[in-house]
């Protein structure tokens, strides 16, 4: 009966590039996800339906061992790797909140701005606390001190008080697909611009700017 | 002229609490993946785990499982560890004479070596033979590598350069002296974008 | 990152951790040497020296840098700012000699924070002083670095209190990653400890005790 603990993943969390995702690639999804979002200085898209598909096995697991007997070897395994999946989960989510109270304004403005049919930055949880962060935050500086303030001195474009993620900040990073040509910006007038070839499993460290699009691609991996 | 944004947002302040950190036991739980050798002393089927099966387990039979479960099941005495390959006294001693000859990075025996060999020497001592050695070995080989690591980010700095391949590092490696040199990076990169009046990176703008 | 300059945003609006950063404040605090370009009006309180109602033309006097940068405008002149020595050419040659020699903490504070802002104000030297500000920073990092990163449980008042308070904040980080790592290594990380803050604190009253 344990053996049936983990199926493969229903329908629902198919990946869109591949056919089938087994439980296994599905972790190591979210544990990309998890470092990618660490060590990015902006927010990344949302990666609800990675979420929700780890969340949905945990779910599963957890109402298979509650049918199984007290000191179930087996079980006591599951417990603990279900932990470990939990932590990684909670950290991604964690950090991801962490930014959107850093970034809130710009976060907002760019999901205001996005193109409709383009993927949305936030899960509908996350813009839900975004937005709600915004109005308190609102609340509370007017509260505390705008109301006191000149008339003419009681408006706060957080827009322009809160930095914007920058992302000129080095990262480093591995290549998990091999990549030709990337443009290296000179950093002095006295260098020159150019290029590098990003060989399979290197290591780089570099400007985020440069290499944001093979972050959200998936062929390199931030550490 | 000014580079900065709104006075209120300087740069220099911008540092504390940063989500870009990585806890030292994190890493370690990443370390905790690796696969591991370990002989049994209990029979159970096949586990077909979330992240991949393991098992069936066999007293006697060596079988591979990730290092968290090895340690689990050293501490409740359900099994022995076989140590890594390298993790022997005379390819240490190897690693630490070449390392010491080498400017650059030397390839490392296992991309979480620092973290197993603290893991499984904590944890599993009576099964690892010379295990203090080891330690020490191991150590070494981290010491040298750490002072190359700030060799090479003097010179990054210094050159100015904005990129640099880093093979051979290690995650945990990296770690130690991420915050310190991203933070510096950053400073610089706001230093010399004072020099570009007008620029994409200095924003200036005229009245 | 936008491209606005000077924007009088009220003070304490940056939402993050610089919210209400000190550092910041007391940066914008910083005194610049001035000359009042034209008549400030009903603004004679404000120089303590005279007793008139205006502030003359011609007056040197002392301005915090936010107050400086607020008036300043590059087309009308209402005041002019003199540049602090510091980033004058003696003390840049100074600092192309050996960076490392300088108390930067006596210098500046805000050797780094002040310079920079500085270059707000138009003068024909200002290349050359953000090209001084980088290459101080550069000269300096190794120091900074290594001091940082042998320091553990060593005393490094003596370091520490020579650097400018951005250096500071870099040497903060090294020790961090120094530290969290080490206390990992020792199998630390999942004690708890008193907060040095606490620690501090006991010391300061029983340093108040013995005087």
């Amino acid at each position: 009966e344990n053996e049936s603990m983990s199926d493969s993943l229903s329908d629902d969390c198919v990946s869109q590039e591949e056919d089938v995702m087994t439980p296994a690639e599905l972790i190591s999804k979210l544990e990309e996800a998890w470092l990618n979002e660490k060590f990015s200085p902006e927010l990344l898209e949302n990666r609800s339906e990675v979420v929700e598909c780890v969340m949905e096995q945990l779910t599963h697991m957890e109402s298979n061992l509650q049918r199984v007997k007290k000191g179930d070897a087996k079980a006591s395994v599951h417990r603990m790797e279900i932990d470990r999946i939990r932590f990684v989960l909670s950290s991604y989510l964690r950090s991801r909140l962490q930014k959107i109270e850093k970034f809130f304004p710009h976060v907002l403005e760019k999901e205001k701005s996005r193109a409709e049919g383009q993927p949305s930055l936030l899960s509908p949880e996350e813009f839900a606390f975004a937005k709600e962060y915004y109005a308190n935050t609102e609340t509370y500086l007017k509260a505390v001190a705008l109301k006191r303030m000149p008339p003419n001195l009681q408006a706060v474009d957080l827009l322009k008080a809160v930095p914007e993620p920058c992302l000129d900040s080095f990262v480093f990073l591995q290549v998990k697909e091999r990549q030709e040509n990337i443009f290296v910006e000179p950093e002095t007038d006295d260098q020159r611009e150019y290029v590098v070839d990003l060989e399979e499993g290197s290591q780089h460290l570099m400007r985020y700017r440069t290499i944001a699009p093979l972050v959200y691609s998936g062929a390199v991996q931030l550490i | 002229m000014t580079s900065l944004s709104t006075p209120r947002c300087f740069w220099l302040v911008r540092f504390a609490a940063r989500e870009t950190a990585m806890d030292p036991s994190e890493v370690e739980f990443l370390a905790e993946k690796q696969l591991v050798k370990i002989i049994p002393n209990f029979s159970l089927d096949k586990i077909y785990l979330i992240g991949g099966d393991l098992g069936p387990f066999n007293p006697g039979l060596p079988v591979e499982v990730p290092v968290w479960l090895a340690l689990n099941l050293k501490q409740r005495q359900k099994c022995r560890i076989i140590p890594p390959d390298w993790m022997d006294v005379e390819k240490l001693e190897e690693m630490r004479e070449l390392e010491r000859k080498e400017d650059a990075f030397t390839p490392v025996p296992s991309p979480h070596y620092m973290e197993l060999t603290k893991l499984l020497l904590n944890h599993a001592s009576d099964n690892i033979p010379k295990a203090d050695e080891i330690r020490t070995l191991v150590k070494d080989i981290w010491d040298t590598r750490i002072a190359k690591l700030r060799l090479s980010a003097d010179s990054f700095i210094s050159q100015q350069e904005a990129h640099a391949q880093l093979d051979n590092l290690t995650l945990m490696e990296i770690n130690t002296v991420r915050e310190f040199l991203l933070d510096s990076l950053n400073c610089m990169y706001k230093l010399r974008s004072n020099l570009q009046p007008g620029s994409r990176k200095g924003q200036l703008t005229d009245y | 990152m936008d491209t606005q300059s000077y924007c009088p945003v009220p003070p304490g609006v940056g939402m993050e951790e610089n919210f209400l950063s000190l550092d910041d404040i007391l940066l914008s605090h910083e005194r610049l040497p001035v000359r009042t370009e034209c008549v400030f009006p009903r603004l004679g309180f404000l120089e303590k020296s005279s007793d008139t109602q205006d502030i003359p033309e011609a007056t040197k006097m002392e301005l915090p840098l936010w107050l400086s940068k607020g008036l300043y405008e590059r087309k009308r002149k209402v005041l002019s700012v003199e540049l602090p020595k510091v980033y004058r050419e003696g003390w840049r040659t100074v600092f192309t000699a050996d960076p490392n020699v300088v108390d930067l903490h006596k210098m500046g504070p805000y050797y780094y924070g002040l310079g920079s802002q500085m270059l707000h104000f138009d003068s024909p030297e200002n290349p050359d002083i953000a090209q001084a500000l980088l290459q101080t920073f550069i000269g300096r990092f190794r120091r900074t670095m290594d001091s940082s990163q042998n320091a553990y449980n060593e005393d490094t008042s003596a370091l520490v209190e020579r650097l400018d308070s951005l250096e500071k904040v870099l040497f903060r980080s090294g020790q961090n990653g120094l530290n969290s790592f080490q206390s990992w290594e020792k199998g630390q990380a999942s004690q708890l400890t008193a907060s040095s803050l606490v620690l501090n604190y006991r010391k300061r009253k029983l340093a108040d005790v013995q005087t």
